[in-house]
């Protein structure tokens, strides 16, 4: 009986391991048994494994990790010192809104790792030209994440603020701010996939070290086990950057529906 | 009419246009008042020297040339994710096995940036035009996927059973009740896929390509030629803000009811 409730109450989680189970089994043995593997073009999960044990026992995978997430924190923490304020400014002043809302948009709509080449080629490969592409993709879910944030924000409380006296310091750090925190939880979780974009992109295009490079060299190779080990890793930190942020929203503000559209 | 009233009422059109073109003098005169030094002056450009970049490559027909294969890889792309995403969407909404099955696929799928698979899908499918096919479909069925799902999942249960007492069977079911319940989600998803189906395109043809308007602006940025990098850049700005803004017009009037949030693109 108990047993039938916990399978009941974390269907999800058994289902959900069982299937990638299931694969990875169906992966190993296809590859063995019935297509002998090409180790050229396609690799198996016991191959894959033994690169992944080889590549966290060597220093290499540590520091392509470290040059990655150097780049990273720059562009992403200049992306938040820039991109919250500006985004207060627009939601609170009109005409600011209406002086940067076109222009804006049209940034945040376009592919703006199109730049990527020309980034390189003005800052070279090193740390700079990838931190300055994260923050131009990631600077955006900020900005119109706070507006949207600062929008919202209950007129009530700020008469209230203002009735008692309070100034635009007081507006901003007692009300607005505190409001708009469940926003920008929300934009920072879109710009951890927007900016891991242009670290790959940018290390894709032109690096000598980093885990895009990493990837890619390792595809250009032909080594297939270190390629998915790569992947992996970065699909790893993907997920748990991303669910963190979802935790943190749901207890930021609990009573936002998670169900929004992703 | 007085200019003041004028102004009032156009307020935030005058302000949005005039600073974009404000921001365009600007960029225009820089040369005009500031000598660049030699180094910096090879990666700079003028919004002048853009036009007539573009003009003159519009004119040798090389846009042309490279827009048709870019525009191939991004409808072949984006129509496989729509004839894929939509109908698992639908199928995933209605069957709680497959999407407990699915799950975990489509949350570190979702969750990774699909471009790390464009080294694979190049040794798997050569530099042709199947890899962008292939990356612009990876990176544009996920948001297609995950909102007709949500679609599905949010459909009113009341008028699901109403449909179920009177006899409808599962495809009834799909037809009258869910499928257009959904349509608003899935608006919204392709919005977003059209975003991510650009981005595909765009680092498709960065890498390991000899065609299309990607390809245009990494082989200009390797030579230099800053100007021609601008103009492919402010194609794909141009292309993403009217398709943007065309799903937009379509969301808004079947979805009028729908709350405000937030920008995502």
């Amino acid at each position: 009986m108990s047993a039938k409730e916990y399978f009941a109450e974390h269907r999800r989680f058994w289902i959900g391991i069982c299937s990638v189970f299931v694969l990875v089994c169906a992966w190993e043995l296809t590859l063995t048994y019935i297509f002998p593997v090409n180790p050229f073009f396609f690799t198996k999960p016991s191959l894959i494994g033994t690169a992944f044990l080889e590549q966290i026992q060597s220093a290499k995978l540590w520091h392509d990790l470290a040059v990655s997430s150097q780049a990273f924190i720059w562009g992403f923490s200049f992306a938040v010192v820039i991109g919250i304020p500006l985004g207060l400014v627009m939601g609170w002043r009109r005409r600011v809104e209406y002086s940067l809302d076109p222009f804006l948009t049209a940034l945040y709509a376009s592919p703006l790792v199109a730049l990527a080449p020309l980034f390189i080629i003005i800052f070279g490969v090193g740390v700079t030209g990838k931190a300055a592409l994260v923050f131009l993709l990631a600077v955006f879910p900020f900005v119109f994440n706070t507006f949207a944030g600062v929008k919202s924000t209950d007129s009530l409380l700020i008469n209230v603020i203002r009735s008692f006296g309070g100034d635009e310091k007081d507006l901003y750090l007692k009300v607005i701010l505190p409001s708009t925190i469940p926003y920008i939880i929300a934009g920072a979780r879109l710009a951890i996939g927007r900016g891991l974009v242009g670290i790959i992109v940018g290390e894709f295009y032109a690096a000598s070290e980093g885990i895009g490079f990493a990837i890619s060299q390792a595809g250009d190779t032909y080594r297939l086990p270190e390629m998915f080990v790569g992947i992996i890793i970065l699909s790893l930190i993907a997920v748990v950057l991303t669910e963190l942020m979802r935790k943190l929203e749901s207890t930021v503000a609990p009573w936002r529906a998670s169900d929004e559209v992703r | 009419m007085q200019p003041k009233k004028f102004f009032a009422e156009h307020e935030s059109f005058i302000l949005g246009t005039g600073f974009i073109v404000l921001l365009l003098i600007v960029w225009e005169s820089i040369p005009l008042w500031y000598t660049l030094p030699r180094g910096m002056a090879l990666f700079f450009t003028t919004p002048s020297k853009i036009a007539a970049a573009f003009y003159e490559l519009l004119l040798n027909g090389t846009i042309e040339k490279h827009f048709y294969v870019s525009a191939i890889a991004f409808l072949v792309g984006l129509g496989l994710s729509i004839v894929v995403g939509i109908p698992l969407g639908l199928i995933m909404g209605r069957s709680r096995t497959l999407e407990d099955l699915l799950d975990p696929y489509i949350t570190a799928a979702n969750a990774t940036p699909r471009i790390v698979f464009l080294p694979l899908l190049i040794l798997w499918f050569g530099i042709g035009i199947w890899s962008k096919i292939l990356i612009v479909f990876a990176g544009a069925v996920f948001p297609l996927l995950i909102n007709t799902y949500v679609g599905v999942k949010n459909v009113n249960r009341v008028l699901v059973n109403v449909v179920r007492s009177f006899g409808a069977n599962e495809w009834q079911l799909m037809k009258i009740v869910v499928l257009p319940n959904s349509v608003p989600y899935i608006i919204a998803g392709l919005r977003l896929a059209i975003g991510r189906a650009i981005l595909g395109v765009v680092v498709g043809e960065f890498f390991g390509s000899s065609q299309g308007l990607g390809y245009m602006i990494a082989s200009a940025a390797t030579n230099y030629k800053v100007d021609v990098v601008f103009v492919g850049v402010f194609i794909f700005m141009a292309l993403s803000v009217i398709l943007t803004l065309a799903v937009k017009q379509l969301e808004s009037r079947l979805a009028s009811w729908r709350p405000e949030t937030a920008k995502t693109f």
